[in-house]
């Protein structure tokens, strides 16, 4: 009798073994890029503009803000504009994977409960249905910088190590919250609350230098107020990110990222039974 | 995780396929009658739990051979799908082990239109790569599948807009075409009209080789009977009997006190 191709054993909280569960997930990377396509399309699914809308979106996100600052505010500062945007295009990068990666589970209950397969893959393709989402974000606020006549110069390249974290930040949030679902179904109303807060606690409306140093000591808790206040210094002031704003983005991204994967990872097994 | 395309070996005839030892499985259900916060409050503190343990398979054991076809017959929540989802890798078992020795279909047929917004193509796409096949292998087998679902143009639309019957159609059609070592075909073969039934049922004949574990759930006991050479008969779980498909299922229809009627006979 030949070896057992594979064997199902009682489920023991603990990671599965890495080599076997990676190499099943990167054979599945296909699903991964195929899921983000097609949802795309289906959100926007018979309406006129189509996929345009994802180019749409941040435009006309933008026009309310012009409308914000410019006509009601009457203000001609072009900078605080650029950054206002810049910052909330980010800030939707990860709002989006938290909010799509959150039901990303417990949508996919038909799937899981006929299909074996790593369901990280669920989560993952929350993240790159955000990022897909951020990508035309990106142009437009190339665009801006341009139109309001901002500054360039080669420290701009540090916006790629910058998105990377906010990337890696987006990804660890949502496998937490996508393994925090499935046990405690009221985080997904609960959310809609912490991510505004994390807006207005976050500096997207105001400038991270603007606030004041009895505040500013809370926000070392805040793991997207150095990430957000290193983007728009490199995206929209054109310099180079302080030392200590990267450490402590990279610090809560990397930090989040292995707690929720090895919390996700530990637990996968049993989602099946508790959906 | 394997997948589908992993393995794709021979398998000499009567050689084990799956090999089910001591299995058991519970689940937790909550029996509140009304789930609301206050009767959780009323509870809380006082080591009340309002929670039922379910045993849904109760100590199986079992050995499947290549090259039989083996039905699987029982009334509602006997079990049936809990089994096949354990041999499928979906579900881990709560004791005993189960020894699988070749590819399962991973895809079970309900798993096909997951996302009701989504087009039956995408749903078949997605649900193939999520089971471990290829880009490269679904666009070979779609056409057959498609084909085989006579859904024509419609398999481009939402499969929200499907009838019941396209659905079932297109479940059965992607656990047939596919042709893992050991297929499993759950409850998708008793659906769609008298011209589909005939269709998948022969389907299911041609699909029996000597290298291939057949596993058929159904309530359509004549089916089984006709297509099978080996039937097992769940109940609460347990497993009541094996064998011989004519025996198994008389003593089934003994014990559910259902006579041979003509609404049991029709469901082919």
């Amino acid at each position: 009798m030949s070896e057992p191709l594979v064997t199902y054993l009682p489920f023991k909280a603990g990671l599965p073994p890495m080599g076997t569960y990676l190499r099943s997930l990167l054979k599945r990377r296909a699903f991964i890029s195929e899921f983000a396509r097609s949802e795309l399309r289906n959100q926007n699914y018979g309406s006129v503009f189509g996929q345009l809308w994802l180019v749409l979106n941040p435009l006309l996100l933008s026009a309310v803000y012009f409308l914000l600052i410019y006509v009601i505010g009457g203000s001609s500062d072009s900078t605080r504009f650029a950054h206002l945007t810049a910052s909330l295009f980010l800030f939707y990068l990860v709002a989006n994977s938290l909010t799509g990666g959150v039901k990303a589970i417990t949508s996919g209950q038909r799937l899981i409960l006929n299909t074996s397969f790593p369901r990280i893959m669920l989560p993952l393709s929350a993240v790159v249905i955000a990022f897909l989402k951020f990508l035309p974000t990106l142009v437009v606020a190339f665009v801006i910088h341009a139109v309001v006549g901002l500054s360039y110069s080669w420290q701009m390249l540090w916006a790629i190590p910058i998105l990377t974290i906010a990337l890696l930040l987006a990804t660890g949030l949502a496998i937490l919250f996508s393994c925090i679902n499935v046990y405690f179904r009221d985080i997904s109303s609960i959310l809609p609350y912490l991510t505004r807060s994390l807006l207005y606690l976050s500096p997207i409306l105001y400038e991270a230098s603007s606030v004041s140093d009895s505040i500013k000591q809370f926000q070392i808790v805040n793991p997207i107020f150095y990430l957000l206040d290193s983007w728009s210094r490199v995206m929209v002031h054109a310099q180079a990110p302080e030392l200590f704003s990267l450490v402590h983005a990279f610090s809560f991204a990397f930090m989040i990222f292995v707690i929720g994967t090895y919390f996700f990872l530990s637990r996968e097994r049993d989602f099946a039974v508790r959906l | 995780m394997i997948s589908l395309s992993d393995f794709k070996h021979e398998h000499p005839k009567a050689s084990i396929a799956v090999s089910i030892k001591e299995l058991g499985l519970t689940y937790k259900t909550s029996i509140e009658k009304k789930p609301t916060l206050k009767a959780r409050i009323k509870t809380l503190g006082r080591g009340k739990k309002h929670t039922r343990i379910v045993r849904a398979v109760d100590g199986i054991s079992l050995d499947i051979h290549y090259g039989s076809v083996l039905g699987v017959i029982g009334s509602n929540g006997a079990g049936k799908s809990t089994l096949m989802r354990v041999i499928s890798g979906i579900i881990p078992p709560t004791e005993g082990r189960v020894d699988v020795y070749g590819s399962v279909s991973t895809l079970l047929a309900l798993g096909v239109g997951f996302n009701p917004s989504m087009t039956g193509r995408e749903n078949v796409y997605l649900g193939g790569l999520a089971a471990g096949m290829t880009e490269a292998e679904i666009d070979e087998n779609f056409e057959a599948i498609a084909d085989f679902s006579e859904l024509g143009e419609s398999i481009d639309a939402p499969m929200r807009t499907y009838s019941s019957g396209m659905y079932a159609r297109l479940a059965f059609s992607v656990a047939a075409i596919v042709e893992p070592d050991i297929l499993i075909i759950d409850e998708a073969l008793s659906t769609g009209d008298a011209k589909f039934k005939e269709k998948s049922l022969n389907r299911v004949k041609e699909l029996r080789s000597a290298d291939r574990a057949l596993i058929l759930v159904s309530h359509a006991l004549a089916t089984i009977e006709d297509v099978c050479n080996e039937v097992i008969w769940l109940n609460k779980g347990k497993l009541m009997a094996r064998g011989n498909p004519a025996e198994v299922i008389a003593e089934y229809q003994k014990f559910m006190n259902v006579r041979k009627s003509a609404s049991s006979d029709e469901d082919v």
